[in-house]
């Protein structure tokens, strides 16, 4: 690997230093015992996290958002296996199609997206519930779920099936003595991409949500949208929080660079 | 009716033929090679004996029993895959104990055996490393344990010894026959190590672009090649340019350049021949005592022999002189090379000269 100069090191400093410093600040306000977006120069409060926590409305929006993501996660993982298995291993008709009908929800505009599912469920009278903002989820997600699992099945080497084949091994046997435990890596990585995408979409959840199953991010939103207090600094440093303790779980079982530029 | 027989498998893929109508009995207990330049079918072969490649034609018989068709657990061989093929999330025990699971094995019996074959391939201290905790050399042990274990009645390994150093690639091919004799295995190995196949094979399978070109026991293979390809391929082998004169007993060969002529049992087809003869059938004396003369123009120490090129006439021709005495002349120095005709090989002159 060739060494950076020094101009480059401060360029790859500067890029770094963009991105990581609103989170910076914003984890610090939450920290800030004034009524404004301040500084906590003087005093470190935990007032804005208690506030957090005592505020009904977001705490329901935090849990609905888990249980979303949570769910949405382990439905296109139910979703993706197959389908990967199918179009690595098969060839058949309309299987360049598959592929791309599942990797469709990263090129389509959330927004886009976010009005067609609007559309369809005031036609089918279905706005508001909890189930069919699950099914959207699931779907917006599916394209990270697929990546992955598609990447450790094209990696693996077939003939460990082979030889668990000859060795007596029946279909269903093999699928989950072999091909189940060396996928694990690419499914648990993708199903952990697909909560963390699941959890903080809101283009779309802000059209399909109902009063009732409101998420952390579209809750966010609306709050933001009337009043601006540190509070919102407190749910942000706490969703980043989440977001780092799910990266780096993820990079302590699989390696975060194998799964993200992974082969494949 | 012979234990196993292949007859006349042919596989393609698009059209090309990866392996064209190959055909072959084993007996029962029988130890056969498959030897062959990299991409001549071997692999593809030996997959559809173990039902992982289907055939696209011919048929597979075990005994009596029509096997071409046979799911690959049904058919209870022993195989030891090219790339090891070991399970990565299992350990060296677990990878080797999972044929006999697939048996239902009690679970004492199991680790009975494991541990007996583990010790066989000289593995046992490493039974609860994971395959990716170990090397090439050790991977192939495992993957040999594991086809083992299970007592298949036929064993096929592909190149199984591929990755061993020279020392323990010999000692595990002793080992190999050692073991194939003792349980009686049957055993088909492919190899593209031509001694690795006449060591240990009771006969050895030749293959060139997919077909069989010859069938022979070690020492018939390497006596009586078919084919320039295969004397060159099979140890190492010397070619003259040489005319024939057929007749009723047999040829008349003249070596070209040099007056020689003598009689073959031989019958190649056509005028134009190869005389080829080893270098070990090859002996260097006086420069005047010799059948031909020639100026020596490179030595080779091998150790337990030496390897001279000598330019004569006919061409460069290779002696291997055993180290035995004093070495052989220096380079430069005029030799004479001396053979008996009996020891030469006449084949229709080819392209693998
Ligand atoms: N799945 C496949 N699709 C297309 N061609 C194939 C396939 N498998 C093998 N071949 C071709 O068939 C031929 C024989 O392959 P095979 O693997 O049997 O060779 P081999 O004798 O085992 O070679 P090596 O000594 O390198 O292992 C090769 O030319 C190869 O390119
Ligand atoms: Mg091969």
């Amino acid at each position: 690997m060739q060494r950076n100069g020094p101009v480059a090191l401060i360029f790859h400093s500067l890029v770094v230093a963009f991105m990581l410093a609103p989170m910076v600040v914003v984890c610090l306000v939450a920290f800030t015992p004034e009524n404004t977006l301040t500084m906590p120069w003087n005093s470190l409060s935990l007032r804005w996290f208690e506030a957090v926590f005592e505020h009904a409305d977001f705490m329901a929006s935090f849990w609905n958002s888990v249980r979303l993501a949570l769910l949405s996660a382990t439905i296109s993982t139910f979703l993706a296996v197959p389908a990967a298995l199918a179009i690595t291993r098969y060839e058949f008709r309309g299987r360049d199609a598959l592929n791309a009908l599942f990797l469709s929800p990263l090129i389509i505009p959330h927004l886009v997206l976010g009005v067609a599912f609007l559309r369809l469920f005031s036609l089918m009278g279905a706005t508001g519930s909890f189930a069919w903002l699950v099914a959207t989820h699931a779907i917006v997600v599916s394209p990270y779920t697929l990546r992955l699992i598609l990447a450790s099945l094209t990696s693996m080497d077939r003939n460990a099936e082979n030889a668990a084949r000859t060795l007596g091994a029946g279909e269903w046997t093999v699928f989950c003595r072999i091909t189940m435990p060396l996928l694990l890596p690419g499914i648990s990585g993708g199903w952990l991409l697909a909560f963390i995408n699941s959890f903080d979409e809101l283009t779309m959840s802000i059209f399909v949500t109902s009063p009732s199953t409101v998420t952390l991010p579209v809750r966010m939103y609306m709050y933001a949208s009337e009043s601006i207090d540190p509070m919102m600094a407190a749910v942000s440093a706490l969703m980043i929080a989440v977001a780092t303790v799910t990266m780096i779980v993820l990079d302590r079982m699989f390696g975060l660079d194998r799964l993200l530029v992974g082969k494949g | 009716m012979s234990f196993l027989s292949v007859r006349n498998v042919s596989k393609y893929y698009g059209p090309v033929a990866a392996v064209d109508s190959f055909g072959l009995d084993v007996e029962k207990g029988e130890f056969i090679s498959l030897l062959g330049p990299s991409g001549c079918g071997k692999t593809t072969t030996l997959q559809m004996v173990a039902g992982l490649v289907r055939p696209s034609a011919g048929t597979i018989m075990m005994g009596e029993r029509d096997i071409t068709h046979l799911p690959p657990p049904q058919r209870e061989l022993g195989v030891v895959f090219q790339s090891y093929a070991l399970f990565p999330h299992m350990t060296v025990a677990e990878n080797v104990s999972f044929g006999l699971e697939m048996r239902k094995v009690a679970k004492a019996e199991r680790d009975r055996r494991v541990k007996d074959i583990l010790a066989l391939v000289h593995l046992l201290a490493l039974a609860d490393r994971y395959p990716r905790e170990m090397s090439g050399g050790q991977r192939q042990r495992v993957a040999i344990a594991r086809a083992l274990v299970i007592n298949p009645p036929v064993l096929l390994l592909d190149e199984p010894l591929s990755n061993l150093d020279a020392q323990l690639r010999e000692e595990m091919q002793f080992e190999l026959r050692r073991i194939q004799q003792v349980v009686g295995i049957t055993t088909i190995m492919v190899t593209h190590d031509q001694s690795e196949a006449l060591s240990i094979s009771d006969r050895v399978v030749v293959m060139e672009q997919g077909r069989i070109t010859q069938v022979d026991t070690p020492y018939e293979l390497y006596e009586r090649p078919r084919n320039p390809f295969i004397s060159s391929f099979v140890g190492k082998s010397n070619f003259l340019a040489a005319t024939a004169e057929h007749h009723a007993g047999g040829a008349t060969i003249s070596i070209g350049n040099t007056g020689i002529t003598f009689q073959a049992n031989d019958r190649p087809k056509g005028k134009h021949v190869s005389v080829f003869i080893r270098p070990e059938k090859l002996r260097l004396t006086a420069p005047s005592e010799g059948q031909i003369e020639g100026t020596v123009t490179s030595r080779y120490f091998m150790g337990n022999q030496w390897l001279v090129s000598a330019k004569t006439p006919a061409g460069t021709l290779s002696v291997a002189v055993q180290n035995f005495g004093a070495p052989p002349p220096p380079i430069g120095e005029k030799v004479g090379l001396v053979w008996r005709n009996d020891d030469c090989r006449v084949l229709a002159a080819g392209a693998a000269e």
